[in-house]
């Protein structure tokens, strides 16, 4: 007699008897015995009950999102066509970039044989010009960067320094790239985009120069006026707005580091 | 009286922005519910909630009229929750081993926590199981909860993790497996 295997006896059990194991188990004890424990246990699997909403809740989550969302008709002319030119901005932004480091390169080499040419090779050390990193920033992965680092601060236990130290070394990374974001924003003339980067400025600046380090106090002020002002949603809105090829495009064209 | 979901939709889609708010009002809580059962957090929860009510929002137009709004919006926050459970890392505090002891398939928790019978005793069974929840993969702990708590078949399993049937199946499978074998210390104390 071929016995039913756990995977079986599993797929018995959610289905509520309806699976055809259930005349072998009349007819075979042992699987009757196997799957009499496996009920057992999975009888016993009661996980914690999600805590409970007020009534209020769905109307406290509109308030929260509804400021933020545009009116569709609105969305569809400005989304599809402003969208369209900020699409070719950012394209454009990120290829002059990685043009930037190719000339830059081309220039170093040509430089590098002309002096080779001309002098020897203790002066061609000194003169040779520090080499200029550049840097390409993807406002994609900056947003989704950023989001995280404001979801980590809106959950983060003031008192902990573990928590808050994290917190100022990422802070530090981001700011520089929330720099150039902030100057392609103004370039591109998108001030939604750029309202959110300055605000997120400050609150990056906050948590990564705050004079004396951060205490508990900061880090719950900074915490009521993330939520008080919505700064993490309008993250959110603003990522979700990039469309998904632009972030392909820009990945591919990502050179450096950010 | 209110709109009912499609006439909505409708609305919304006619440019009545606030018509998404009867939305967001009739179906947030089965969304707190499910993302809670996921994501085990309330904060994440609540966070999973509102992202999944914005992505629907922007999806809006490629939402099919024969659909059922609630099912979709489901599935958009069941992904939101496995995306979030996804990207965290191992909370520290819970010290449970990544993998259990093949041979004893025991669970590994750290030297001060109590043991089986003394967890018994203090009624923390539930934290127990919840531990062991959260050491499944993200998406196996997910098929698990739509399964167990959820009462979902593995079509819809399935349909709203974005994975073939077969694959939900095998999911909820691995699920039981690894509950079972790391919940075993309790089933001595029965």
């Amino acid at each position: 007699m071929k016995h039913l295997n756990e995977e079986e006896l599993i797929e018995h059990y959610y289905s509520k008897g309806t699976a055809g194991a259930g005349k072998h188990l009349k007819t075979c004890t042992e699987c009757a015995e196997a799957y009499a424990a496996l009920r057992i246990d999975m009888d016993e699997m009661k996980f914690a009950a999600p805590p409970a909403r007020d009534p209020a809740y769905g109307e406290r989550v509109w308030q929260s999102i509804g400021p933020f969302l545009p009116a569709y008709h609105v969305r569809n002319q400005s989304w599809l066509d402003i969208g369209l030119w900020r699409g070719l901005s950012y394209a454009a932004f990120a290829l002059l970039l990685v043009g930037a480091f190719f000339a830059g390169r081309l220039s170093e080499h040509k430089q590098a044989g002309t002096m080779a040419k001309s002098t020897p090779a203790p002066a061609q050390e000194r003169a040779a010009p520090p080499q200029q990193r550049i840097v390409v920033v993807v406002l994609s992965d900056h947003l989704d960067r950023s989001e995280r680092l404001l979801v980590e601060l809106k959950h983060a236990d003031a008192g902990s320094e573990e928590t808050v130290s994290p917190l100022r070394d990422e802070a530090r990374s981001l700011l520089a790239a929330n720099r150039i974001c902030r100057q392609n924003a103004a370039k591109i003339d998108d001030p939604e985009l750029a309202a959110a980067l300055d605000r997120l400025d400050q609150v990056l600046g906050e948590l990564a120069n705050h004079p004396g380090g951060l205490n508990p106090a900061t880090i719950t002020r900074l915490q009521d006026e993330m939520n008080a002002d919505g700064l993490l949603f309008q993250v959110r809105v603003l990522r979700s707005r990039i469309p998904e090829q632009e972030a392909a495009k820009a990945a591919q064209s990502k050179e450096g580091e950010i | 009286m209110g709109k009912n979901d499609h006439e909505a939709i409708q609305a919304v889609l006619e440019g009545d922005k606030e018509a998404y708010g009867a939305l967001v009002v009739r179906h947030s809580q089965s969304l707190f519910r499910v993302a809670f059962r996921i994501t085990g957090n309330e904060a994440d929860a609540e966070d999973v909630v509102q992202e999944a009510f914005l992505r629907g929002y922007q999806k809006l137009e490629s939402f099919e009229s024969r659909a059922k709004f609630g099912t979709w919006i489901y599935r958009i926050a069941v992904r939101c929750a496995l995306d979030r459970i996804g990207g965290h890392r191992v909370d520290d505090s819970s010290r449970v081993a990544e993998e259990t002891d093949p041979e004893q398939e025991k669970l590994q928790v750290a030297d001060e926590a109590a043991g089986p019978d003394r967890l018994l005793l203090s009624g923390e069974i539930g934290a127990l199981q919840d531990l062991a929840l959260r050491s499944l993969t993200a998406t196996e702990r997910a098929a698990f909860v739509l399964r167990h708590m959820e009462d979902c078949t593995s079509e819809e399993i399935g349909a709203a993790l974005g994975i073939p049937q077969n694959a939900a199946k095998q999911a909820v499978f691995r699920a039981v497996k690894k509950l079972r074998g790391r919940l075993a210390p309790l089933r001595v104390m029965r």
